[in-house]
């Protein structure tokens, strides 16, 4: 059932991402708590969002190019960190994100070769059209459109739970088998948030980035340590 | 004749699909021929001028799928001249080709380059400091400003047509979106102190000093234009050996 839930999470934020009304909603920031939230795991989701919202802010379609596709990325680490939390019962740790997102991470990068090729198998739908209104099914040819919206759910619906199910496989093995291993990687997590941070500000193209960067990361850093920390 | 104000509203909520067949022959013109079919529907009674008029809606077509919106709107503007006998039916293809680029231009600069970087980096710092009702506070935002912009892009272009840059122009998007791109990079960076003061509270001062580190490394490698996916993946490793040595450091305990 779970990975039933996860193929409509992806399929649908497939969807949102690119073909229908792009409102944010398959931004990891809003996918990671979303897929969180229908595994039974909003904290694990919450978790994992803002990270690798800022580590794929630049991830945006500018004209033909393709960025690599987060939304698949996403769902895949999400629910592959929440389903290994739930064999481990620990819920999402900073170690099994760091796990998940060694793991599935690459699925981003393969999700944009997807991406290209079903942008190659859409002008089969463009010719489709073009016939169909050569024939006076005006309608018909209209409504082809729609159509382009199958392929990308179909894609993400099937990679997001395979990529699931190997992270909720190998994670709870690997923590098992080395359980001293989780401290480290909450470090190695850690450091995965900085440069997140890091490429969030890369990604706004400011003129000023590394100095807006650096003094707002200090301001935070010093108002935070004299209030006592965040817990 | 003019189109009715239920069937621009349908038109509209077409325009949310402009992207739903993206293809690299003809890119949208499939969601653009979506879109202006009901307006056309209105607009030309026999199928043989309205057959016409959507082939050339199928011609290639690419733009930013928020801007496009005025330029669908322009396109009804135009074809309402067409189906008057005004203007020759080259006149909305004609007023298509000539915006698509310069939209494209304001809409990726300002929206993507801009607006979402923005929204998305203080959604994640939101969420890092209040939780999910910050995040949700953050979407709604966001999509009541860019669902107002395309509605107001749409009926820009429709009333005015070709004036729609000059209606455009009032709107001095490229200066919000420095305004927003130096927002952006600064809401980045509080994220990064914020993920740093987590990390030192979650697993000490140490973790915090990595943290500190790998921001300021990723600086210096994504500013070299390192790749990201392998600098993330260098983050990970090389954070994970830094939490061996802090581990045998602290004898075993961290």
């Amino acid at each position: 059932m779970d990975y039933l839930v996860i193929a409509v999470v992806a399929g649908l934020a497939a969807v949102e991402r690119k073909g229908f009304l792009q409102a944010m909603l398959a931004r990891p920031v809003a996918l990671a708590p979303i897929t969180g939230l229908a595994l039974g795991d909003l904290t694990g989701g919450l978790l994992l969002g803002p990270p690798l919202e800022l580590l794929w802010l630049g991830a945006v379609n500018m004209g033909a190019s393709l960025p690599p596709n987060e939304a698949l990325g996403t769902v895949a680490i999400a629910s592959g960190a929440v389903l290994a939390g739930q064999v481990l019962g620990t819920g999402v740790t900073p170690a099994i994100a760091a796990l998940a997102i060694a793991l599935v991470g690459v699925l981003a990068t393969v999700g944009r070769s997807t991406d290209r090729a079903i942008e190659e198998w859409n002008v089969r739908l463009a010719s489709r059209a073009e016939t169909l209104l050569e024939r006076g099914s005006l309608a018909a040819a209209v409504r082809t459109n729609l159509y382009g919206l199958l392929l990308p759910f179909a894609v993400s619906a099937l990679l997001a739970p395979a990529a699931a199910a190997l992270a909720a496989w190998v994670i709870p093995w690997v923590l098992r088998g080395f359980p001293a291993a989780d401290v480290p990687l909450g470090y190695g997590w850690v450091a995965l948030t900085g440069v997140a941070a890091a490429a969030g500000a890369r990604a706004c193209r400011s003129q000023r980035g590394i100095g807006l960067f650096a003094g707002a990361a200090a301001l935070t850093l010093a108002v935070g340590w004299l209030a006592g920390g965040i817990p | 004749m003019n189109v009715p104000p239920v069937t621009l509203r349908r038109v509209f909520w077409r325009c949310l699909f402009l992207q739903a067949a993206w293809n690299r022959r003809g890119m949208q013109n499939l969601g653009f021929a979506y879109a202006i079919a009901p307006a056309l529907r209105r607009l030309y009674a026999d199928p043989g001028q309205r057959s016409e008029a959507l082939r050339r809606h199928l011609a290639t077509f690419n733009c930013h799928p928020y801007t496009a919106a005025a330029i669908v709107g322009g396109a009804i503007h135009h074809e309402e001249r067409v189906a008057a006998g005004e203007e020759p039916p080259g006149a909305p293809l004609e007023y298509k080709q000539v915006l698509q680029g310069p939209l494209a231009a304001v809409g990726d600069g300002f929206f993507w380059a801009g607006l979402r970087p923005f929204f998305g980096a203080l959604a994640a710092v939101g969420t890092l400091l209040l939780g999910w009702p910050a995040l949700v506070a953050a979407l709604l935002l966001y999509n009541g400003l860019h669902l107002w912009l395309r509605w107001t892009l749409f009926r820009a272009g429709y009333r005015s047509g070709d004036d729609v840059v000059l209606q455009l122009a009032r709107l001095s998007l490229p200066a919000w979106a420095a305004r927003l791109r130096d927002g952006g990079a600064a809401l980045a960076g509080v994220g990064a102190g914020i993920l740093a003061l987590v990390a030192t509270g979650r697993l000490g001062f140490a973790a915090g000093a990595v943290a500190i580190a790998a921001a300021a490394a990723g600086v210096v490698a994504l500013w070299l234009r390192a790749r990201l996916l392998p600098t993330a993946y260098a983050a990970l490793a090389l954070g994970t050996a830094a939490g061996i040595l802090a581990v045998r450091l602290r004898g075993g305990h961290p």
